[in-house]
């Protein structure tokens, strides 16, 4: 009783809220319709193109006939469930992403330092090319490791003479360091804008006083510089460690590793066709990301994790 | 590695040589601890200090030269004749970027220039949707306090759905219409929002846009007016900053386009895909370096209306 009275009433109060909305005649209605107008555009394209999808992705995992969508089964999460093949994609996607993200952030951390404590010969071009990189999609990257490491590769040629080996035997573009090298390189640029931003924000005061009072520089930096700059690292690790996990291209390209965007890709591709099974990987994997950064976010500021 | 140097800023810094003299009482009256006191004496010859910066530095140059030496070989080596040997070789030819764009008599594609166009017409497709869906919605989120902000704040900025899965699913959801240009600029539109609503965000908020919007009011402009010729003209270099980085992105948009193209003609990143994967190394190497150029150019405007690059992380 007590029930369908509150949702009486919550409904009445959305369709007032709605129809104030539409027919202001306060100022602050007024307001909410302005925000509601600004924000509509966005949202009638985001349903259509992302939630409508989704929504549809969630159809097909649970349709029988996939070519008609009709009937419901839970084969397709069953398969998934049960079978240990795809544990181990999953396991080998969050080593792998979780490794180029340590990594990563490692390197980011060390430049973003050196770029903002450290008077560096030519600082422009080291921000230029730093930055560069975010705008290559995956296939470039894979394609700048072959260029590499690839059997016509620099540093697999620098490497033959050096050592008398053959070229053929060196290369290692195809292999697994090649690939987690593409994804270092795909991600190292991302987790240094978002650090160099942090250390922009630093109190410099605190370093000197550390240091004034005789602190080495390693126990300056663990323990003033490490603390405040926590935050961009979470930070860093959210944006690249979500990054990680979308690259695609490169991992087309260089295949050397089941990663769960390669799974998804054979699950659609015309010799094992599943849309059921890759709609339901593909469902999982939006979640998980979805979780992982909101988790995040928590830990840190919302604008902190910018693309 | 070259070991310690002399030159390192504070390897001879005087401020930490009376460091041992302060085993004494501490002017606040606490006690300082004997091995405290010997521990920090030392730090002028501390190993962070002496080997510290030249790591760093040297961490830094690697980074740089893994960054930049791959981009500049290939771009180099597009115009070489044969790359035969340890490094390309007969400069300067054009015949792989003739072969590229679709001017050779040999290639992977016959003639690259109606992809190329198309591409460039559906990531200005995607760029104006971007302009008319994402300045909106920035505006709310900068001059607005409302509930449930935060939320769309998270919506609008972060790229939540990737592109390899909206592409799954927009094929099947759209089966007729998915496959089509329409479906291209939506996607597009979607995958690089995030970028247009930071960068057009950031210009907004660095103005007063309570004033802005009030004067305008009481000047006698209604609220659409205000914005549309107050307000958003005001915040013209950001609009323009997010359409070259959401152009230059939506242009070589791969995980996307792959699973969406049909091909006829193939979009830019699906040209791409198919130079890297089945052309010879020069010719890949012209391929990849139209893209460069592309950036290139990109980078150059924005530095010019005063942006440093894509990067919309706080400067």
């Amino acid at each position: 009783m007590s029930v369908r009275k509150s949702a009486t009433a919550s409904v009445r109060r959305v369709a007032t809220l709605a129809s104030t909305t539409a027919r202001p005649t306060t100022e602050r209605e007024r307001e909410r319709r302005r925000i509601a107008v600004l924000c509509l555009p966005f949202f009638a394209l985001a349903i259509v193109a992302g939630f409508v999808p989704l929504a549809m992705l969630v159809r097909i995992s649970l349709a029988e006939d996939t070519i008609w969508m009709e009937g419901w089964s839970l084969e397709a999460w069953e398969t998934l469930a049960t079978t240990p093949e795809y544990w181990r994609v999953a396991w080998n996607t969050l080593w792998f992403v979780g490794l180029a993200t340590g990594v990563s952030v490692a390197l980011g951390v060390a430049v973003a330092h050196a770029l903002e404590k450290y008077d560096l010969p030519a600082e422009r071009v080291v921000v230029a090319a730093v930055s560069f990189p975010i705008a290559l999609p995956g296939i470039i990257v894979a394609y700048l490791i072959v260029v590499l490491l690839g059997r016509q590769g620099l540093v697999t040629n620098a490497v033959a003479v050096a050592t008398g080996g053959a070229p053929l035997d060196l290369a290692s573009a195809t292999a697994i360091t090649g690939l987690f090298l593409g994804f270092v390189y795909s991600l190292l640029p991302r987790a240094t804008m978002v650090l160099r931003g942090t250390y922009a924000e630093i109190n410099a005061q605190a370093e000197e006083a550390a240091r004034a009072l005789g602190a080495s520089r390693w126990r300056t930096f663990y323990h003033v510089t490490l603390p405040e700059i926590r935050p961009g690292i979470v930070a860093a690790v959210i944006l690249t460690f979500r990054s990680g996990l979308a690259i695609f291209g490169t991992v087309l390209i260089l295949q050397s590793h089941r990663v769960i965007t390669l799974q998804i890709h054979n699950e659609m591709s015309v010799g094992s066709y599943n849309p059921d099974v890759a709609a339901a990987i593909g469902l999982v994997y939006v979640v998980f990301i979805v979780a992982f950064t909101f988790v995040g976010l928590r830990f840190v500021e919302n604008d902190a994790v910018e693309i | 590695m070259t070991g310690p140097t002399e030159s390192d800023e504070n390897g001879g810094d005087p401020t930490s040589a009376p460091g041992s003299e302060r085993v004494g009482p501490r002017p606040d009256g606490g006690a300082t601890e004997a091995a405290t006191g010997e521990e920090w004496s030392r730090s002028g010859t501390a190993l962070s200090t002496a080997v510290g910066r030249p790591l760093l530095v040297s961490v830094v140059a690697i980074v740089v030269a893994f960054l930049t030496v791959p981009v500049i070989v290939t771009f180099v080596s597009s115009f070489a004749q044969s790359a035969a040997g340890v490094v390309p070789r007969g400069f300067v030819t054009f015949e792989h970027w003739r072969q590229v764009l679709g001017f050779g008599d040999h290639g992977v594609q016959a003639n690259a220039i109606p992809g190329l166009a198309f591409s460039l017409a559906i990531a200005t497709g995607g760029m104006l949707l971007n302009v008319i869906i994402g300045v909106p919605v920035a505006y709310a989120l900068a001059r607005y306090d409302f509930y449930a902000r935060d939320w769309v704040n998270t919506f609008a900025i972060l790229p939540l759905v990737p592109g390899l899965i909206l592409g799954i699913a927009f094929v099947q959801t759209y089966p007729e219409h998915g496959r089509s240009a329409l479906g291209l600029i939506a996607g597009y539109c979607l995958l690089k929002s995030p970028y247009m609503v930071l960068t057009v965000q950031s210009s907004f908020q660095s103005m007063d846009l309570v004033r802005l919007e009030e004067s305008a009011r009481s000047l006698g402009a209604s609220w659409p007016r205000a914005f549309l010729t107050i307000v958003v003209p005001h915040a013209k270099r950001g609009i323009v900053a997010g359409c070259i980085i959401t152009w230059t992105l939506a242009a070589a948009e791969f995980n996307f386009t792959y699973m969406v193209a049909s091909g006829s003609p193939d979009p830019f990143a699906v040209f791409l895909y198919r130079n890297i994967s089945n052309a010879t190394h020069l010719q890949s190497a012209a391929a990849v370096s139209v893209y460069f150029v592309i950036v290139v150019a990109a980078i150059l405007v924005l530095q010019l209306l005063g942006k440093r690059g894509f990067s919309t992380a706080h400067q």
